[in-house]
């Protein structure tokens, strides 16, 4: 019972984690309609980026704030240099170019930092676990999850309670209309790209902090997919509930599933990492936009 | 009506636009619309109306066309190579066809968003109290999804929506589309008002000529991306090439009877 609580929270945590990421694909998907399949390259970049500024000797804080900022700056350069001939043209091109993209991104930081694993030295958050009653789970855990808690509130806001955030959703459901009345769609997309960066930064960051930053990072991008799906591509609560969910699916098939394959039958598989392809798969045959996306209003 | 510059808000001088560089689709078009007034430009399909008002608006660029030659002059300024967000501050709003509502916002979110140029904090306010106050209906739906209210609705809700950015000259494509006479009769009383109330000017395109010509004192009629003909709404009226193809009535002022229309036999008496 202590062990499936554990496996339970640890899930949770995780599933923070990869809320935030999704967060960044939301956001591109409700002002633009377009699946960044950049995501991924976005959040490894945030992680090194991070990384080198630490290693430097500049304070963890202070070196997630420097990350944040030049991850907007790289978000707004990305927007204006690749995207921005886009506008107006068919969604489809656009999803090819970020498939461009994130080729293009991985190739940098190949070429930068090369394809070795780094870690935080020294480690910043302590190794020893905490324990809430019977549970047990480590401090770079928490702290994500607050980490990634705190930031959803802030985007759920924005969208909810600024002008920008409603400018946002308005381009997202028709772009002609909205320019109609004086929104551009240039900024709206170029914020989206910049607060997407930030969020996919923070992201890498806590998650090099588990695991040690390295390329294999991107694939976070395409393990989120699942959560995102999940969720609706274009509702931010929903990032939230698919994130914590596929944490969860992840930690309970990796920790249950996984072993008994190993220990009854003897195939070391590791079916934790497709597990919640499997489930989207399934999910969406019941519900076909997730639990809060849009649907299409049709009028009858 | 005076000629005199001042009088005109917007003065379209011979413009040729082109899409994609090379598809040519309006040749020499002029139009002028007078301070607070109201014209229509009439057409039927394909004729280059929206055309027109996408040159206007800005909106032409979005869609990769391109005034290539003459000028748009609003209130004295060149707008022809402004972007289409500058060209909305100035006070232009065009209301594009087939009631783009925002379906996913509220009505009133739809009316919030279109503010967020010109009004902050209290003046929002303001103008929603406004638009409320022509389209009442409005407020009873005001916390539904705009894509969820009837089609008369969604007509009241984008020019409601183009009210809210301040606007001084409204640019409306084809506000009857797809309603019925009742509501199509309601909304053109508010437009009218509007006009006569707020001193918005507004160019009115339509296809329904009568209705267009009832409410707007001067007319352009536009065919193949030309216009063929301009004059007071009561000489076009009398026109018998615009009683014949516009508004279907014969010759002799009857109802006309399609199956004896020839078109062959009656030609057009302007060239285009």
């Amino acid at each position: 019972m202590e062990n499936f609580l554990n496996v339970i929270v640890s899930g949770i945590m995780t599933g923070g984690i990869y809320a935030l990421v999704a967060l960044g694909w939301v956001l591109i998907y409700k002002c633009s309609g377009v699946l960044n399949l950049a995501m991924g390259e976005m959040t490894l970049i945030g992680a090194f980026v991070t990384l080198s500024f630490y290693s430097m000797g500049v304070p963890f804080l202070l070196a997630i704030i420097i990350s944040l900022i030049i991850g907007f700056l790289l978000g707004l350069l990305t927007e204006r240099i690749f995207l921005d001939k886009l506008i107006g043209e068919s969604i489809l091109s656009t999803i090819m170019l970020t498939v461009g993209l994130s080729f293009f991104f991985k190739g940098v930081v190949q070429l930068i930092w090369g394809v070795d694993n780094y870690v935080f030295t020294p480690p910043v958050f302590s190794l020893e676990p905490i324990s809430i009653g019977p549970i047990l789970f480590k401090e770079v855990f928490m702290w994500s999850f607050v980490a990634a808690v705190i930031l959803l509130i802030i985007f759920v806001s924005f969208f909810k309670f600024t002008r920008w955030g409603l400018s946002m959703q308005a381009t997202a459901d028709d772009e002609m209309a909205a320019l109609s009345l004086g929104i551009s769609a240039r900024f709206v997309y170029s914020i989206a790209w910049a607060i997407a960066f930030m969020a996919a930064g923070v992201g890498g960051t806590l998650l090099g902090n588990i695991s040690g930053v390295n390329i294999s990072i991107a694939h976070m991008g395409l393990t989120v997919l699942p959560a995102v799906v999940l969720g609706g591509l274009n509702s931010v609560p929903g990032a939230i509930l698919g994130g914590i969910t596929i944490g969860v699916m992840e930690s309970l098939v990796g920790t249950y599933v996984d072993s008994w394959l190993i220990n009854t039958i003897g195939v070391p598989l590791s079916i934790k990492d497709i597990a919640p392809f499997v489930f989207m798969t399934v999910f969406l045959l019941f519900k076909p936009y997730g639990f809060w996306g849009w649907e299409r209003i049709e009028r009858v | 009506m005076s000629n005199s510059n001042e009088d005109y808000i917007l003065k379209i001088n011979n413009i040729e636009v082109k899409y994609h560089e090379v598809i040519l689709v309006l040749k020499g078009v002029s139009i002028k619309v007078p301070k607070g007034g109201i014209v229509a430009l009439l057409g039927a399909n394909g004729a280059g109306k929206s055309t027109t008002l996408k040159a206007i608006s800005g909106l032409l660029n979005h869609e990769n066309g391109e005034v290539t030659d003459g000028s748009i002059e609003f209130m004295g300024e060149r707008i022809d190579k402004m972007r289409a967000e500058k060209i909305t501050k100035m006070g232009i709003v065009q209301v594009i066809e087939g009631r783009r509502v925002f379906e996913h916002l509220t009505v009133e979110e739809n009316l919030k968003v279109a503010a967020h140029l010109k009004r902050k904090g209290k003046k929002v306010k303001e103008g929603l109290d406004m638009v409320y106050h022509y389209f009442p209906r409005l407020k009873e739906k005001r916390n539904i999804l705009a894509g969820f209210i009837s089609g008369g609705e969604q007509q009241m809700t984008v020019v409601g929506r183009a009210m809210m950015t301040d606007p001084k000259l409204i640019l409306l494509d084809e506000p009857s589309m797809g309603l019925a006479p009742m509501l199509i009769h309601e909304i053109f009383n508010i437009i009218t008002k509007l006009n006569k109330e707020e001193k918005i000017s507004m160019l009115l395109v339509e296809q329904n000529a009568k209705l267009a010509l009832n409410v707007a004192p001067y007319a352009y009629v536009m065919e193949n991306g030309r216009i063929v003909m301009d004059d007071t709404s009561e000489k076009l009226q009398d026109n018998e090439d615009i009683k014949d193809f516009y508004l279907g009535f014969s010759e002799h002022g009857e109802r006309k009877n399609f199956r004896n229309v020839k078109h062959y036999k009656r030609k057009k008496r302007w060239l285009t």
